[in-house]
């Protein structure tokens, strides 16, 4: 089918040039791997007048690691994080997510920022960004802006964007302490799928933890009631129950194709015991290799 | 018996370098030159309501329109086996999707812009989206005129309702055998709605050209069913068939779903209206979803009696089909699979109601398996019931029961030779049946699961096939047959069949798709039936050029024709050996006598074959009387599955399948239908499934949420065991095997989740979800 | 605003006037009559319009012509140069097709991997064809054909 949708293309040479055709245009679009954008004027969701292709930005597609701090460019491709060593050795769990994104094809395009810009609540990125408490780097006319990726989602496909900008690239803190971490995605079977439930969760040596759920509710939280009942305390199974109880109100799962409200919530709850325990196990140096499903 | 030297053997596809380098070309890839056209379809938003009114004149103004045709253009019923569709609805459209009109462009940008602005003014009507619905009382009719339409006299619609067909089949004195019967077991099983998902669209294009010549290109498993369907549909604007041509390149997979004619009427429709250009109507995938045939629902209420000794002695069910909006294909299935929905099981009394309802969604049609998928879930998911309730061993309770060579089937014929008891004992051994296994992880239950399968080829009694096989300079060969290859290697073992006779290797016979000006007719290619009944021809149009050659040898050079025989491409001759003659230097050329005048001319052979054994007469109250199938194949799968009793998900270890395909004339071909078709069935058991809003519309029309297994769902091992009881009526024996080795994996899996969990699921898909609530709640 | 982008296409040069609403896939097939790649899905999930950008495989239905300006684009066509290729062999070899709608995909797909791993495990392999559905022969001899020509 043909895209029956017009409009112009732009590939800037620099932030500046891509900064200033934003600013003049009414309403732009920002093409980085395209796997939702085409989809979506295809579909005749989004209806750009001009697509700004910021493939052409170099500064934009690193994967650095400066001051204790992972960046990841706008134009960092699911494949590059799979590919990176840093990330193989500092934020494996990064690898766990990216692996699960969709597919080969889809990961050498498709790109964290992208996916967190589309901000649809099965997004894989959203639960690892606020589990790191990164922020995400945005850039205007006006300058740049940092937001705190927590305040990023605002709601299902909104995001705290503004027009003019753009995000340059997402930064995640390295914890000030060892850690480790696991990712579980639900789909509905082995292959890829849209998550029906995401979970993130990071075991620190300080004994604290963040767990981060995705799919499960309009946008990415953290599950502050849990963490704060496990934070310092020895792991036990009375206590992982405890949690579990918590879960249902750390989410709100709703009923659709992919899945319904009630094997949400009981997933939510196999995954939060298994992925706490691979993720412990993990810290402790007896853990199963990231990428290994724990469901 | 002489050793064969190409049967039976797994020479390499014939096709493979076509289709591994990319050159392989299907309907989309063909060109049509600068002056094609596009047509984009105007669909019905409502699964029923009236319509009142169409509004083109907006899509009119847009620049590049060539022209708009609705259902007013073209007031001609067409079908298959029931005349009971329309090429664009009329004054009523049956299901959300529908066509209703078509707009033609000069690029299919502009077709799709313009479709959109065509406006329809419709009355709602209420829809029917279930079968309780379409069968209660006072339900409102989708087909009121349906006592007018023109139908093969196999079929029973039941005026006034929304019965399509009613297949009853009475064997025995089914009341008296439950009054004897020790035990009675009765229950219902629900199958939802399932998708071909080709990888390849549906696609047609159509030129009515300037001489009145109609040719279509398809993506069709089916060219000259649809040529005759096309010729019936369109006779009023006075094309006749052979006016017409149809065209197949490869088709990208077809599973049922190009059977018949669904959207090709289109292309052929669209072209009489562009006279002179072509026109392409090419599905999206959306599309190839809601506006294709669909496999059809089921609810089937099985109900079984048995002696203490666990002999079935009665059964009794009653199968109401979800058969959709039109059935002019569907209510064959639900025919062919009322004739057997017994099972392989040879049981002396049986009733059996198979109902063809009409309902408000897509239309039902052809899918590998051809309902016996669907009925088979319920029978041998009861069986496994049974068993457990009677205490007795599931593959025992079926080795009793076992259809035997001889045993009378539900129409009164005779089960063909058979090795269904062989298949089981193979399957039973290989799985390690009554070895309980236990899983290392305390949260993982290995269960096992076994299921019998039969299908017979469901087709009209005079459904045949021919051949011609050309003989080229050098001593190759051209063979043409309409037989669609999709995807099973058929033209390979055409070649196969072919090279046998004529001492020709494989690799230097060419057989292509079918072009229905050049090729020979076939009925259609599907019911698994190709093999044997285009292999029937190929094989006498071999025999037919081999006697030729001889009567040329005998002519030429007064060899006696009773010694001749033929060996690595050459003439010989028993009772001389030293003669010898090349094919090559005489199948074109002929024999130069010593005069310098020669005998012979090109070599054509011919061949047809029909199973003139077969008829579909029989009583309508009882279905005795007829010959409708031509044999069964039949066979046995057994599955170990691994299911995670928190999450449901369920993991496959091994998978067993035997099948007696009478004669494996291409093993490796075998095998790859029982790799393909075993996880194709394991997809409809463990996750696919359509889903339909209250409104009747597809609620996912893609793959995204139409899950189909990827690479990474596969079973670990998978074990193919081919059985050869030979099919005395089949090509070298063979019989078809495609189909079938996807019919017993749902109810395998199913009895395969009791064993692991007792827990029974009666209603499919059996998803990871369904497994673990029930667990939760067990 | 029509433009003109110039690209190497399985390694001949290309300059083309494009629309900014062209999709590479059908520029491929329609304008420059590359057919391998097809379209299966059009929305990112079947993967038989894969093609090579600069090595690695994406989604040709995803991605837009005029993006490919200045990059090296390579479909199945542009693997033989000199005849099949060892893995499109073996693939004849191990009936690794049935329709053969999805090998052009699954061939590309495959090659990029061996391009990084000449020696893929099974579940290497399971993983990286994950993105092409094929819905005739199960996969098996797809992942037969791979490991023959890897051991
Ligand atoms: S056509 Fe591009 S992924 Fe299916
Ligand atoms: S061979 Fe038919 S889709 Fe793969």
């Amino acid at each position: 089918m043909p895209i029956i949708h017009k409009f112009d293309y732009l590939k800037p040479k620099s932030l500046s040039e891509a900064l200033t055709v934003l600013a003049q245009s009414k309403n732009a679009a920002i093409l980085a791997g395209g796997t939702d954008l085409v989809d979506m004027i295809k579909e005749n969701v989004a209806q750009p007048d001009l697509v700004v292709d910021i493939k052409g930005l170099d500064e934009l597609n690193q994967i650095k690691f400066e001051n204790d701090t992972l960046f990841i460019g706008a134009g960092a491709t699911f494949s590059d994080l799979i590919e990176s060593k840093i990330i193989k050795e500092k934020y494996p769990v990064i690898f766990e997510v990216a692996k699960t994104v969709a597919s080969v094809g889809i990961r050498n395009r498709a790109t964290v920022v992208g996916n967190i810009c589309s901000a649809v609540p099965c997004m894989d990125s959203g639960p690892l960004l606020i589990a790191y408490d990164a922020t995400v780097q945005l850039a205007g006319q006006k300058g740049e802006r940092k937001i705190p990726a927590a305040e990023w989602f605002i709601a299902p496909r909104k995001t705290a964007l503004q027009k003019g900008e753009i995000v340059t690239g997402v930064s995640l803190p390295y914890p000030k302490v060892k850690h480790a971490g696991c990712w579980v995605k639900l789909g509905r079977y082995t292959g890829e799928d849209l998550a029906q439930v995401n979970l993130l969760i990071l075991a620190l040596s300080d004994g604290t933890f963040r767990i981060s759920f995705g799919a499960v509710v309009p946008i990415p939280v953290r599950a502050k009631k849990i963490e704060k009942l496990l934070n310092g305390q020895t792991i036990t199974p009375s206590l992982i129950e405890k949690a579990k109880q918590l879960i249902e109100e750390e989410i709100k799962p709703i009923t659709d194709v992919r899945a319904t409200k009630e094997y949400r919530i009981h997933m939510a709850k196999v995954m939060f015991e298994r992925g706490l325990d691979a993720a412990i196990r993990r810290l402790n140096g007896n853990g199963q290799a990231y990428g290994t499903s724990m469901i | 018996m002489e050793e064969n030297k190409y049967i039976g053997k797994s020479t390499v596809r014939i096709d493979g370098k076509a289709k591994v380098s990319g050159a392989a070309e299907f309907i989309d890839d063909l060109d049509f030159g600068p002056d094609l056209l596009y047509a984009a379809i105007v669909e019905s938003k409502f699964a029923h309501a009236i319509i009142n009114k169409i509004d083109t004149s907006e899509a009119e103004n847009i620049p590049g329109v060539v022209k708009i045709v609705t259902g007013k253009d073209f007031p001609f019923r067409f079908g298959l086996y029931m005349h009971d569709r329309f090429i664009f609805a009329q004054d009523r459209v049956r299901f959300v999707g529908e066509q209703i009109g078509a707009v033609i462009a000069r690029d299919a940008a502009t077709a799709l812009k313009a479709a959109k602005l065509v406006r329809v003014d419709y009355t709602e009507l209420p829809a029917i989206l279930n079968v309780e619905q379409a069968l209660a009382k006072d339900a409102n009719l989708i087909h009121p005129e349906l006592r007018h339409y023109k139908h093969v006299p196999w079929f029973f619609p039941k005026s006034d309702t929304n019965i399509a067909h009613l297949r009853k089949v009475r064997k025995g004195d089914v009341e008296k055998a439950f009054k004897e019967s020790d035990f009675i077991f009765e229950d219902t099983y629900t199958v939802p709605r399932y998708a071909h998902c080709a990888i390849e669209v549906h696609g047609a294009v159509g030129l009515y050209d300037n001489s009145d010549r109609l040719t279509v290109w398809t993506a069709s498993q089916s060219p000259y069913t649809q040529r005759n369907l096309f010729a019936e549909a369109l006779a009023p604007l006075g094309l006749s068939h052979k006016d017409i041509r149809v065209i197949t390149p490869f088709i990208g997979g077809g599973f049922g779903g190009k059977a018949g004619v669904s959207m090709e009427i289109l292309g052929a429709a669209l072209a009489t209206a562009v006279k002179g250009r072509p026109v392409k109507v090419l599905w999206s995938r959306a599309q190839e979803f809601y506006n294709t045939y669909q496999r059809q629902g089921l609810t089937a209420r099985i109900k079984v009696g048995l002696k203490k000794d666990g002999t079935i002695i009665a059964m009794d069910n009653i199968l109401n089909w979800d058969a959709g909006a039109y059935v002019e294909y569907g209510a064959n299935v639900v025919n062919a699979a009322g004739l057997s929905a017994s099972g392989p099981y040879n049981i002396p009394n049986v009733s059996i109601d198979s109902v063809c309802v009409y309902t408000n969604l897509p239309p039902g049609g052809p899918y590998r398996g051809f309902g016996y998928s669907e009925f088979l879930f319920g029978l041998e998911s009861h069986l496994n019931e049974i068993a457990k309730k009677m205490k007795i061993d599931p593959i025992q309770l079926r080795r009793k029961n076992a259809i035997r060579e001889g045993d009378i089937l539900n129409y009164g014929g005779k089960m063909n030779a058979n090795g269904l008891i062989e298949a089981i004992d193979k399957v039973e051994k290989e799985i390690e049946w009554g070895k309980k296994e236990t899983s290392s992880d305390p949260n993982k239950a290995i269960g096992k699961g076994i299921a019998l399968f039969w299908k017979a080829p469901a087709m009209p009694p005079n459904a045949s096939s021919s051949a011609f096989l050309k003989f080229n300079e050098d001593g190759s060969i051209n063979i043409l047959i309409s037989g669609m290859e999709i995807g099973q290697g058929l033209l390979t073992v055409m070649a196969q069949i072919a090279a046998e006779v004529l001492t020709v290797p494989p690799e230097k016979i060419r057989v292509e798709t079918p072009d229905t000006d050049r090729n020979p007719y076939e009925w259609q290619t599907v019911g698994s039936h190709v093999t044997w009944g285009c292999g029937r021809a190929v094989e006498s149009a071999a025999i037919d050029a081999r006697e030729q050659i001889f009567d040329i040898v005998e002519r030429a050079l007064g060899k006696d024709r009773k010694s001749l025989y033929l060996e690595n491409e050459s003439v010989k001759s028993k009772t001389d050996n030293n003669f010898s003659l090349k094919l090559c230097d005489f199948i074109i050329a002929g024999i130069q006598k010593p005069d310098g005048s020669y005998r012979g001319g090109p070599i054509l052979g011919r061949g047809m074959f029909m199973p003139e054994f077969t008829s579909a007469l029989s009583d309508p109250e009882t279905s005795q009387g007829g010959h409708p199938n031509v044999h069964y194949t039949v066979g046995a799968s057994a599955v170990k599955i691994e299911v995670d009793k928190q999450t449901g998900k369920v993991k496959i270890p091994k998978v067993v399948l035997a099948v007696d395909v009478g004669k494996a004339l291409n093993p490796d071909l075998i095998n790859g239908q029982i790799t393909g078709g075993l996880l194709q069935g394991i997809a409809t058991v463990l996750y696919e499934d359509m889903r339909f809003n209250n409104k009747g519309k597809l609620i996912n029309p893609n793959f995204t949420d139409y899950k189909i297994p990827t690479s990474m769902d596969i079973p670990d091992e998978i074990v193919p065991i081919i059985i050869e009881v030979p099919q005395p009526d089949g090509p070298s024996g063979a019989r078809g095997v495609g189909e079938h080795t996807m019919i017993p994996c749902a109810p395998m899996i199913a009895n395969a989740v009791d064993d692991a969990l007792g827990i029974r699921i009666k209603s499919m898909p059996i998803t990871a979800e369904k497994i673990a609530l029930s667990v939760k709640h067990s | 605003m029509r433009q003109e982008i110039k690209f190497k296409l399985s390694g001949e040069a290309i300059a083309l006037e494009v629309n900014p609403n062209e999709v590479l896939l059908e520029v491929l097939r329609d304008r420059l009559g590359a057919k391998s790649p097809k379209c299966g899905c059009d929305k990112g999930d079947c993967g038989t319009c894969t093609v090579m950008i600069n090595g690695k495989t994406v989604r040709s239905c995803l991605v837009l012509a005029i993006e490919v300006d200045g990059q090296e684009v390579v479909t199945l066509e542009g693997l033989m140069d000199s005849g099949l290729t060892p893995l499109q062999k073996s693939f004849i070899e191990h009936n690794s097709f049935q329709c053969g709608f999805c090998a052009p995909g699954m061939i590309l797909s495959a090659t990029e991997l061996l391009a990084k791993n000449q020696k893929p495990n099974k579940h290497e392999i399971q993983e990286a064809l994950s993105g092409n559905l094929c819905r005739c022969t199960g996969y098996t001899p797809i992942i037969d054909a791979i490991e023959a020509i890897t051991k």
